[in-house]
């Protein structure tokens, strides 16, 4: 009888155990926690549901007998594996609310793709501020994952009252177009399921993928049929162009463009007609069956396993007050397979940990920040100050820059737990090196062609929320999640009120005046600083692709992990790996 | 036998979250020294009763300084 294993079963089969149970003292002073938590929670979903329900009612699109974005994505995509994405960006505060779009990844038919539609119930799917760079973001997501792309297009084009947000400029509507066209270069399928009316941009969004599916009511084309005939341009409508205006619009009978008695019967651009909306769906199921994809058994290195500890702790372990230190490893035991950890280095750089978990079977690494005062370290401060967890010295710098390499060097696609208040200052830090090690890290994970993911778990601050990987390393970072406590700011309110107005108290002072009106500002400014650093005002600006409940912050890292493993670029053979090895010396 | 608990660092005390003759548990917390920016949450080490404090509120204290006896 043949005899089978998962590779390099003695490093990987069991490493070593992590976390362990909370305590009743943890537990009961984890409540007030909870009630944080929940409250950030709160608001983050009634976000979420003012985003589903923009533009018009869902049964107004349902009772002209189509289905809305929502509807078809939950047609399509297999159960329990959606992580959404940008559900709340909207940069310019469009006055739709949103930018026009529904994205994020899921499981089609088993098989990892990108997923992005236009939101049908917002002026039928037009072009909107802001749009532009969320397809531009989710198309990086399958650009770096190397998994199909997968578009619903229902697109009316242009918002013609706001052109300006829209048609010119370098990362524009029209760059999509050139997106799709270098994803198909790099020999990444995009699927469309085109739906409604879609002119002009909305033509080109048809056009553009690899595989084009069409519900039989579709149409695509250069122009549509609004521009009707008759008028006579003078620069200006006067009452004499508006009646010839009513005139030819109510004459007009023409069909709209590009139907599919044209793309399929003449041109034969739609691979299919389908008569119901599902139909399209269960095209786009087909095709997904054909994507590239291997065995996950191919990869894993051990059968998948959930956390010993429950998700939910993390609520508990993870301080919502931002002075509180914590043990990373309690949240580290609940995200990771059987909370098994194999650490590299953990006596050098503590201020950091690194090192390989599984996720869902998959080999992954992991780097994130300790938290907590760490006595007898830096050892350039020759006693002059403690270490500080969420702060980065010297060998915590090198430490991450060489376990960034090996990872490359082993294909092991890396998840960050961000929680940082920045790099170390002063003359001591500088003789350090400091500036040029954190420079360093940067360009260890540029030279590193591997995937990437990071989580804001709670602080993002300073140069130290761009060196670990944050959503700046554009070519690495996959996406990035903040959490119910993410807070990302370039340094605390009360530090930056302090830079900036040391030196107005210090003449006001002098000079007799009233200190009062600047400690107002202050203040004032502190207070911008809070509303600015909080997730619901992140997810909307770009600063995070989500907000992810801790609770839901492994759903999203066996996502990440199934698609870095479903077409991987590269492939290091398990056996040949260097990491485990230099972990166990 | 009486425990004595000491001060991990230098700091300020924050907040003290227990009072003289209390029963707590091991890990329960005990007060919060102020430090670097931090509130660094100082647990009892065992089971016992609070049977000293030795500090206030806002107390500077150094590194090893005795600030909980637990009996």
């Amino acid at each position: 009888m043949a005899r089978k294993q998962t590779p390099l079963r003695p490093y990987f089969e069991k490493m070593s155990d992590i976390g362990k149970e909370l305590s009743e003292a943890e537990v009961k002073r984890g409540a007030k926690n909870l009630e944080a938590v929940a409250e950030q929670e709160a608001l983050i979903k009634a976000e979420e549901t003012r985003v589903h329900e923009a533009g018009i009612p869902a049964e107004r699109v349902r009772s002209r007998g189509s289905m809305t974005i929502y509807d078809r994505l939950d047609y399509m995509v297999d159960a329990g594996t959606w992580q959404p994405l940008h559900s709340l960006y909207n940069p310019t505060e469009n006055e739709e609310g949103c930018t026009g779009v529904v994205s994020g990844m899921g499981k089609i038919e088993g098989r990892w793709a990108v997923i992005i539609g236009f939101d049908n119930k917002v002026m039928a799917g037009a072009w909107i501020a802001g749009q532009a760079e969320n397809i531009l973001m989710i198309t990086d997501l399958a650009k770096r994952l190397n998994i199909p792309l997968v578009w619903l297009t229902n697109c009316s084009g242009v918002k013609l009252m706001e052109q300006e947000t829209v048609y010119a400029g370098r990362r524009s509507s029209g760059a999509p177009f050139f997106r799709h066209a270098e994803l198909n270069k790099l020999g990444i399928p995009i699927l469309n399921a085109i739906y409604g009316t879609n002119p002009a941009g909305g033509g080109y969004q048809g056009i553009s993928p690899t595989i084009l599916l069409a519900h039989e009511g579709a149409n695509i084309a250069v122009g549509g049929a609004g521009i009707v005939g008759g008028m006579n341009p003078k620069g200006e409508i006067d009452l004499e162009g508006a009646r010839a205006l009513i005139e030819g619009t109510k004459s007009f009978h023409g069909k709209t463009p590009g139907r599919a008695e044209t793309h399929f019967d003449a041109t034969a651009y739609f691979r299919e007609v389908h008569e119901t909306e599902e139909g399209v769906l269960d095209g786009i199921k087909d095709y997904m069956r054909m994507m590239p994809a291997f065995d996950a058994a191919m990869f894993r290195v051990a059968e998948p396993a959930q956390p010993k500890y429950p998700l939910e702790d993390i609520n508990l372990i993870l301080p919502a007050n931002q002075k509180r230190p914590y043990d990373a490893m309690q949240i580290l035991a609940r995200l990771m397979d059987n909370s098994e950890f194999m650490e590299y280095r953990p006596d050098y750089g503590p201020e950091v940990f690194t090192g390989i978990a599984k996720m869902d079977g998959f080999p992954v690494a992991v780097i994130g920040n300790n938290q907590g005062i760490i006595a007898d370290y830096p050892d350039y401060a020759d006693g002059e100050y403690p270490g500080v967890g969420g702060k980065h010295y010297r060998q915590g710098l090198i430490k991450q820059s060489e376990f960034v390499t090996l990872c490359g060097r082993d294909n092991l696609p890396i998840i960050w737990l961000q929680d940082t208040t920045g790099i170390d200052v002063g003359d001591a830090a500088e003789e350090a090196e400091l500036l040029a090690l954190g420079q360093s890290l940067v360009y260890s994970i540029e030279q590193t062609d591997i995937p990437m993911m990071c989580v804001i778990l709670r602080k993002g601050q300073a140069a130290a929320h761009y060196i670990m990987c944050g959503p700046q390393a554009n070519n690495n970072n996959a996406f990035t999640l903040g959490t119910p406590l993410t807070e990302i700011c370039v340094m605390h309110g009360e530090t930056a009120a302090a830079a900036s107005y040391a030196r107005r108290l210090v003449k006001e002072d002098d000079e007799g005046r009233d200190i009062q009106p600047v400690v107002d500002k202050m203040n004032q400014m502190i207070d911008d600083y809070r509303a600015k650093s909080e997730p619901a005002y992140g997810a909307k600006m770009g600063f995070v692709d989500e907000i992810v409940s801790l609770s839901r912050l492994r759903g999203y890292m066996e996502a990440f992990a199934g698609a870095n493993y479903q077409n991987p670029k590269s492939i290091t053979p398990v056996h040949q790996m260097l990491l485990p090895r230099a972990i166990r010396g | 036998m009486s425990t004595e608990v000491t001060a991990p660092m230098s700091g300020n005390i924050y907040e003290i979250s227990v009072a003289v003759g209390d029963d707590v548990k091991a890990e329960d917390e005990l007060l919060i020294l102020e430090a670097m920016k931090m509130e660094n949450p100082i647990y009892a080490p065992v089971d016992g009763k609070v049977t000293e404090i030795k500090v206030a509120v806002d107390d500077a204290v150094e590194a090893n300084a005795v600030l909980i006896i637990l009996d």
